[in-house]
C-alpha cells in the first residue's frame, strides 16, 4: 500500500488534521462569497442609491475578511502541529527500531544511509503532509466544482472539457510512478555524498597526512555529480506535467470553441453559456496546475516512504530488550562455557570461529591470545550477544545465553571494545554509561582502578571536561582507560577486555593489572603480550577460528607449539640480555 | 482528542522577548549576513548568466502569451460565436492553439534550464564546500560533531536547491504579473488603485513583524536538524558500545529530547511563516471590501470618477493582483529558509584555512633532518596549558627516534606537529633547518607517511585502501607492500582478495588486520619521513617480530618517529626520548639510558614484571 506504514503514524493527529481542514475551507468559501456580495453591493447598493446597504456590505466584507483571517491563521498552528508531530513520531520510531536492530541487521544499512533516513526521508514525508492540509483539498475541489458547475451550464459543452480529463489523469498517474523512481535514486544519491562526507571527517589526519585533499575532493565531486545529475533528471521529468498538462486543457478548451459556433448556431446553447464554460475552464486549468506541486510533493516523499518502510518493516532478527525483567535477580556468578560454538558474518561465507569449546569457572581470569585475525574479537562479541553464534551454544551460569533477557545478559557483561568509543558530553556522563544510577564516587572509583582518576582530576573541569566526538581531544591511552573505567562502573559479572591496554605505557598497564586483581568478576582478557598473560588464570589460544590450546602458562609452554613461538618472540632478546633475572620475574608472576 | 487541540497552542515558544528587543541591532547583522549570502550564492550562478538571462526572457515571453491567451479567446467569442461565423474560425483557433503550444514550450524550457542552473550552482556549492573543508585545520574537526557537519552538507544545502530550483522563476514571474496588472489598475482608475493601495503598507508592517520572527526561527530549525543529524551520526557509528551497555532506553530518551527541540522550533517556523499567506489573503478581501465598499460610495457620490462598471472589472484585477502577491509571500519562505540554510554553510566558507604562508616553490627535496626548538603547545593552551612544554629535540637524516612515556605525555601531539596538523604555540620546528611554517603543507605531507594509531579503512576495496599511499601505485607495487607489511597472506585469503570490498563497520577483518594494510599503505607512499604511532599495537608478537624486519628496511635511510609501548620495538631506536606530562625527560640510546638508571631503566626493570 502507498506510504501506508509512514501514515499511519498521523492517525493521532486526525484531529487537528480535521480542523485544519475545516478551517481551510472556511477560508476557501469566504473566498468565494465575497463575488457574490459585491454584486450584492452593485445590484442593491449602488443601483438602488441605498447607502447603508453599500455600508453594511461591506462591513460585511471586511468581517469576513477577518473571519478568513482568523481561521487561516489558527488553521497554521492545526496544521503545523500535525506535521511536526507527525515527523517527530515517524522520526521517534525510525529510531527506536534501528535500536532495536540485531547488530547482523543494523549491519544491513549503511550508516550514511540510516542518516539520511531519519532526517531527509522524514523531511518529505512531513512536507507532503504540511502541504496537504493547505493546498492538497483546494486544488481537486476547485477543478471538480468548477466542472460540475460547467456542466450545470450546459452539458454539451462542458462535455468537450471533459475529454482530456482521462489523458490527463493516465498521464499524471504515469508521471507520479516515474517521479517515485527517479526520487528514489537521488535518495540513494544523497546517501552516497552522506558517506562520502562522514568519511571524510572521520579520516581527516589521515587525509591530511598523505595529502589526498583534492583527491578526497574528486572523490565527492563525482558522488555530488551523480546526485546533481539525478536531480536534474528527476526534476525535468516533473517539470513536463505543467506544460503537458496546460497543452490538454487548452486544446480542450479550443474544442468548446470549435464545436461551440455550432451549438450556438442550433440554438442549443447561448453565447453567455459558452463565456461561462471558458471561464470555468481557466479556473479547472488553475487548479490542475496546482497538481504539479503535489506530484513532485507526492513521489518525493513515497519515495522515501518506501526507505523508512525499509527499516520500519526489516522484521527479521529484532533484539527484544525488556527493561527490568529479570528473570533471577541473583547476582551472576559469571560461569561461562562455550560448546562447538562456530560463527561466520552474515555478509561473509568463510567461518570466523569455528568449533570453540572451552568452560571458564566464576571469577576465572582468562587471556586469550592469538594471531592477528585468529577470532578473538569476534568470540568476544558472542558473549553480549552483539552478534549470535551462527551454531554451538555459549552458556552463562549454565543457561544458554539466547534464554537469558537480553538486558540482564548485557547487565551482567563490562565490555570494553579495541577501539575506544567515545561520546560527546563530559567525562562523567561517559562513564555513566556503564550505570546510570552510579553514585559519583562509585565513578570514582572506577576510574582509580582504571587508573584514570589522577588525569582526570589534572583536567581543567574535572569530571565534567567535555569530551569530543569519539573522544578527539584525549590520548589513545586516556580512552582506553575511561572506556575500561566505564566498563567497571556496571560492577560486571564477566568483564570483557578485547585488548584495550595497546596504547598504555607499562608502568600504568601494571598498576591497571594489579588493582584488577580484588575484581570479583570473571575476567576474559584479549592480549598480545605474555606477561599479561602469565597473570591470568588460563591461558586460550586461537588459531584461525580454532582453539589451539586451553591451559596454564607452563602447560602451554610445553604444549603448544605455537604458544612457545609466541613467548619467544617476546621473550628471547629480553632473555638474552638477562636471562637470569628475567627466570625470576617469571616465576614471580606465575606465583599470583 | 482534546489534548491534541489544545497542544497546537501549547507549544513552549522559541523566541524569547529580548530576542527580539535587540531585535534592531540583530537584524542589522542578519539583513548584513543575508546580502552576504544571496551575493554568494550569485557568485556561484557564475558563467550561467547568460542561460540565466535566457530563462528570464522565456519567463517575459511565457507570461506574455498566457495573458494572450484569455484576450483572443475573448475576440473569438466576440467575432466568430456571437455571430455564428465559421469561415476564418479555423485560423483563429489555430493560431490559438499556437500560441498555447508557445505557452507549453517557454515553460518547459524555462524550468528545463532553470533545474540545470539550479543544480549546477548546488554542485558548485556543495564541491566548494568541501573542498574547503579539506583546508581547515584539524583543530576545526576536533570541535565539531560529524553529523552536525553532514547536515550542511545536505538539510541546509538541500533548502538552497529548492529555492533556486522552483522560487527564482516564481519571483520573477509573479513580479511581472504584478507589474502588468497594477499597470492595468492604475490605467482603469487612479483613485481605486490608490485605495486598495493602503494595504501595501499594512502589509509591510505584516510582513516584518513575522519575517523578523522567521528569521531568527529558521536558522534555530537548522541548527535542530544540525543538532539531531550529530547524534544521530554519533549514536549509529557507536551502534556495538550501545548495546554492550544496553544503552538503548537512554539513546531513546536523548533522540526524543533532540527530536523534541526540532519539533518545537520547526513547529514555531512553519507557524509563523504559515501567516504570511493568511494576511496576503486577508489584505486581498480587505482590498476587495474597500473597493466594492468606498467605491461604491464614491459612485453613488455621482460625478463619474467611479462607475459601476469600473468596479466591477477593478474587483476582477484586484483579484488577480493578489494571486502573484500571495505566491511572492509563499516563496518568500523558501527564500528565508535557504538563506538560514546558506548562512550556516557560507559560515564554514568563512573559517580560516590551514595558513600557509610560504609560497610554493617547486618540490623540494627534503632530507628530513627534523628539530625542535623550544616547542611548547597546547590543544586549549589558555585553559589547559600545555600539552608539550619546551621541548627540544633532533633528530638527523635517515635516524630512527623512539618516543615514550606514560599515556597522555604528548607522544602522539609531538608527531602531529610534525606533520603539521597543529601549529606550535611557542618555540620552532625545523624541517632540513627550514621552518616548519616557511614550507609548503604540500611538500611535506607529500613526502610524508603517518600511520595512525587508529587505523582508519574506508569503504573500498582493501586495494583501493593501500592505494591510498601513492595514488599512482601499480597493482604489483601494493602486492609487493602487502607482502612487505606482512598483509598479503590474510588478504589472499580474503574471498575476493584483495579486490573484496570492506564495510564502514570493518568487521569483516581484524583490528590488528587493520594496522597491517595501513603499514602497506605508508611502505606504497615510499614517504622521507616516517611517522609512526602505535602502528603495531593490536598486532600479535609473532606477526609483530615478522614485520619488525620489513619495518626496519622501510626506516633505513628515512628519518622515523615511533611511538610504541613494546620495548622490543624501541630498543633498536638511534635515540629515545623519554617525555612526562609534555616535558623531555631523558633522551639517549639504549645502552645510555640503561647507564643512567632512570626512568627508561625503570620502565625496562618494570616491562619484565
Amino acid at each position: 500500500m502507498l506510504m501506508k506504514t509512514v501514515f499511519s503514524y498521523a492517525k493521532p493527529y486526525k484531529w487537528p488534521i480535521i480542523i485544519a481542514l475545516i478551517l481551510m475551507l472556511i477560508e476557501l468559501s469566504v473566498e468565494l462569497i465575497q463575488p457574490l456580495l459585491i454584486a450584492k453591493i452593485i445590484d442593491d447598493g449602488i443601483t438602488a442609491g441605498d447607502r447603508d446597504t453599500i455600508i453594511l456590505y461591506g462591513s460585511i466584507m471586511m468581517g469576513l475578511a477577518i473571519v478568513a483571517l482568523v481561521s487561516g491563521v489558527t488553521n497554521s498552528f492545526f496544521a503545523a502541529h500535525a506535521a511536526q508531530s507527525f515527523g517527530y513520531d515517524l522520526r521517534q520510531a525510525l529510531f527506536r527500531q534501528i535500536q532495536s536492530f540485531s547488530m547482523a541487521t543494523f549491519l544491513r544499512f549503511p550508516t550514511s544511509s540510516l542518516i539520511t533516513r531519519l532526517t531527509s526521508d522524514v523531511t518529505m514525508a512531513q512536507n507532503i503532509l504540511f502541504m496537504g492540509l493547505r493546498i492538497l483539498l483546494r486544488a481537486p475541489l476547485v477543478v471538480i466544482g468548477s466542472l460540475v458547475m460547467a456542466m450545470l451550464v450546459n452539458v454539451k459543452l462542458a462535455s468537450f472539457l471533459l475529454i482530456g480529463i482521462p489523458f490527463l489523469f493516465i498521464f499524471l498517474f504515469v508521471m507520479a510512478r516515474k517521479g517515485v523512481t527517479y526520487f528514489a535514486s537521488v535518495q540513494r544519491r544523497l546517501d552516497r555524498v552522506n558517506r562520502v562526507i562522514q568519511e571524510n571527517l572521520q579520516a581527516v589526519r589521515l587525509i591530511k597526512s598523505y595529502l589526498r585533499g583534492v583527491y578526497e575532493g574528486s572523490r565527492f565531486s563525482k558522488v555530488a555529480d551523480h546526485l546533481r545529475k539525478d536531480t536534474v533528471k528527476a526534476f525535468r521529468m516533473m517539470e513536463l506535467i505543467m506544460p503537458v498538462l496546460l497543452l490538454i486543457m487548452n486544446g480542450s478548451l479550443m474544442l468548446v470553441l470549435w464545436f461551440g459556433v455550432g451549438v450556438v448556431s442550433t440554438g442549443d446553447a447561448q453565447v453567455g453559456e459558452i463565456v461561462a464554460i471558458v471561464n470555468y475552464a481557466f479556473r479547472i486549468t488553475g487548479g490542475f496546475s496546482m497538481f504539479s506541486f503535489l506530484i513532485v510533493a507526492f513521489s518525493r516523499a513515497q519515495a522515501s516512504s518506501v526507505r523508512m518502510e525499509d527499516v520500519l518493516l526489516a522484521e527479521d532478527d529484532r533484539e527484544v530488550i525488556e527493561p527490568g525483567v529479570v528473570e533471577n535477580g541473583e547476582e551472576k556468578r559469571g560461569a561461562l562455557s562455550f560448546i562447538n560454538v562456530s560463527f561466520h558474518y552474515p555478509s561473509h561465507p568463510e567461518s570466523v570461529l569455528s568449533n570453540v569449546s572451552f568452560t571458564i569457572d566464576p571469577g576465572e581470569k582468562i587471556a586469550v591470545m592469538g594471531a592477528t585475525g585468529s577470532g578473538k574479537s569476534t568470540m568476544l562479541n558472542l558473549i553480549p550477544r552483539i552478534f549470535t553464534a551462527t551454531s554451538g551454544e555459549i552458556l552463562l551460569d549454565g543457561k544458554n545465553i539466547n534464554d537469558w533477557p537480553l538486558e540482564e545478559l548485557r547487565s551482567a557483561i563490562g565490555l570494553v571494545p579495541q577501539q575506544s568509543v567515545l561520546f560527546t558530553g563530559t567525562i562523567r556522563e561517559n562513564l555513566a554509561w556503564g550505570d546510570p544510577e552510579a553514585r559519583v564516587d562509585e565513578l570514582e572509583a572506577a576510574a582509580e582502578k582504571a587508573q584514570i582518576h589522577s588525569s582526570i582530576q589534572r583536567f581543567p573541569a574535572n569530571y565534567d571536561t567535555r569530551v569530543g566526538q569519539k573522544g578527539v581531544n584525549l590520548s589513545g591511552g586516556q580512552k582506553q582507560r575511561l572506556s575500561i573505567a566505564r566498563a567497571l562502573v556496571r560492577k560486571p559479572a564477566i568483564l570483557l577486555l578485547d585488548d584495550s591496554t595497546s596504547a598504555l605505557d607499562v608502568k600504568t598497564e601494571n598498576a591497571l593489572w594489579e588493582a584488577l586483581e580484588d575484581e570479583r568478576s570473571t575476567m576474559i582478557v584479549i592480549t598480545q603480550k605474555i606477561h599479561t598473560a602469565q597473570g591470568a588464570d588460563r591461558i586460550l589460544l586461537l588459531d584461525e577460528g580454532e582453539v589451539a590450546a586451553y591451559g596454564t602458562h607452563e602447560e602451554l609452554m610445553e604444549l603448544s607449539a605455537l604458544y612457545r613461538k609466541i613467548a619467544e618472540s617476546q621473550l628471547d632478546e629480553e632473555v638474552a640480555e638477562d636471562g637470569k633475572e628475567h627466570q625470576e620475574t617469571l616465576r614471580l608472576r606465575t606465583d599470583h | 482528542m482534546e489534548k491534541n487541540i489544545r497542544k497546537p497552542f501549547g507549544y513552549e515558544p522559541i523566541i524569547k522577548r529580548e530576542d527580539l528587543k535587540k531585535g534592531s541591532k540583530r537584524k542589522k547583522e542578519e539583513v548584513g549576513d543575508w546580502k552576504k549570502a544571496l551575493l554568494n550564492i550569485w557568485r556561484l550562478v557564475d558563467e550561467q548568466r547568460g542561460l540565466l538571462i535566457t530563462v528570464l526572457a522565456l519567463v517575459l515571453i511565457s507570461s506574455i502569451l498566457t495573458l494572450l491567451g484569455p484576450f483572443l479567446i475573448g475576440k473569438t467569442i466576440d467575432n466568430f460565436i456571437i455571430p455564428m461565423k465559421t469561415e476564418g474560425l479555423a485560423t483563429q483557433i489555430g493560431f490559438l492553439l499556437a500560441i498555447y503550444a508557445g505557452t507549453s514550450l517557454t515553460m518547459y524550457f524555462q524550468n528545463f534550464w532553470m533545474v540545470g542552473i539550479a543544480q549546477n550552482t548546488v554542485y558548485k556549492l556543495r564541491a566548494g564546500l568541501f573542498n574547503h573543508l579539506q583546508k581547515l585545520p584539524v583543530s576545526f574537526f576536533d570541535k565539531r560533531q560529524h553529523g552536525e557537519l553532514m547536515s550542511r552538507m545536505t538539510n541546509d544545502i538541500e533548502n538552497i536547491s529548492q529555492t533556486l530550483n522552483s522560487s527564482f522563476i516564481q519571483v520573477f514571474s509573479s513580479i511581472l504579473t504584478l507589474g502588468g496588472t497594477l499597470a492595468v489598475m492604475l490605467y482603469l482608475s487612479p483613485l481605486l488603485t490608490a485605495l486598495t493601495m493602503i494595504i501595501v503598507p499594512v502589509m509591510f508592517i505584516a510582513m516584518r513583524w513575522i519575517t523578523r520572527r522567521t528569521g531568527i526561527l529558521f536558522k534555530e530549525q537548522q541548527r535542530a536538524i544540525g543538532e539531531l543529524n550529530g547524534m544521530i551520526e554519533e549514536t549509529i557509528s557507536g551502534q556495538r558500545i550501545v548495546k554492550a551497555f544496553s544503552q538503548e532506553q537512554r539513546m531513546k530518551e536523548e533522540f526524543a529530547e533532540r527530536s523534541d527541540k526540532l519539533r518545537r522550533t520547526a513547529f514555531w517556523a512553519l507557524t509563523y511563516s504559515g501567516f504570511i499567506p493568511k494576511v496576503m489573503n486577508m489584505l486581498n478581501n480587505a482590498a476587495f471590501a474597500i473597493v466594492a465598499g468606498v467605491g461604491g460610495l464614491l459612485v453613488l457620490r455621482g460625478d463619474g470618477i467611479v462607475t459601476i462598471g469600473t468596479i466591477v472589472v477593478f474587483a476582477e484585477y484586484a483579484r488577480q493582483f493578489t494571486r502573484p502577491l500571495n505566491d511572492l509571500a509563499n516563496q518568500f519562505n523558501t527564500v528565508l529558509s535557504a538563506i538560514a540554510g546558506a548562512e550556516r554553510v557560507f559560515s564554514i566558507m568563512g573559517e580560516d584555512e590551514e595558513r600557509d604562508t610560504a609560497e610554493n616553490n617547486g618540490d623540494i627535496q627534503l632530507k628530513g633532518d627534523v628539530e625542535f626548538r623550544n616547542v611548547s603547545f597546547g590543544y586549549a593552551p589558555d585553559t589547559d596549558g600545555y600539552t608539550i612544554d619546551d621541548v627540544s629535540l633532533h633528530v638527523r637524516e635517515g635516524e630512527t627516534a623512539a618516543l615514550l612515556g606514560a599515556t597522555g605525555a604528548g607522544k602522539t601531539t609531538i608527531v602531529q606537529l610534525i606533520a603539521r596538523f597543529y601549529e606550535v604555540d611557542k618555540g620552532k620546528i625545523l624541517i632540513d633547518g627550514i621552518p616548519i611554517d616557511e614550507l609548503p603543507r604540500t611538500t611535506l605531507r607529500s613526502q610524508t607517511a603517518f600511520v595512525l594509531q587508529d587505523p582508519f579503512l574506508f569503504e573500498a576495496s582493501v586495494k583501493e585502501n593501500i592505494r591510498y599511499g601513492k595514488l599512482t601505485a601499480t597493482d604489483e607495487e601494493i602486492e609487493a607492500a602487502a607482502k612487505k607489511a606482512n598483509a598479503h597472506e590474510f588478504i589472499s585469503k580474503l574471498e575476493e582478495g584483495y579486490d573484496t570490498m570492506l564495510t564502514a563497520d570493518g568487521s569483516e577483518i581484524s583490528q590488528g588486520q587493520k594496522q597491517l594494510i595501513s603499514i602497506a599503505r605508508a611502505f606504497v607512499a615510499d614517504p622521507v619521513l616516517l611517522l609512526l604511532d602505535e602502528a603495531t599495537s593490536s598486532i600479535d608478537t609473532v606477526t609483530e617480530l615478522e614485520i619488525q624486519a620489513a619495518l626496519e628496511k622501510l626506516m633505513e635511510g628515512r628519518t622515523s618517529f615511533v611511538i610504541a609501548h613494546r620495548l622490543n620495538t624501541v630498543k633498536k631506536a638511534d635515540t629515545i626520548y623519554v617525555l612526562d606530562q609534555g616535558k623531555l625527560i631523558e633522551s639517549g640510546n639504549q645502552t645510555d639510558l640503561i647507564a643512567q638508571k632512570g626512568i627508561y631503566y625503570n620502565m625496562l626493570q618494570q616491562s619484565k614484571l
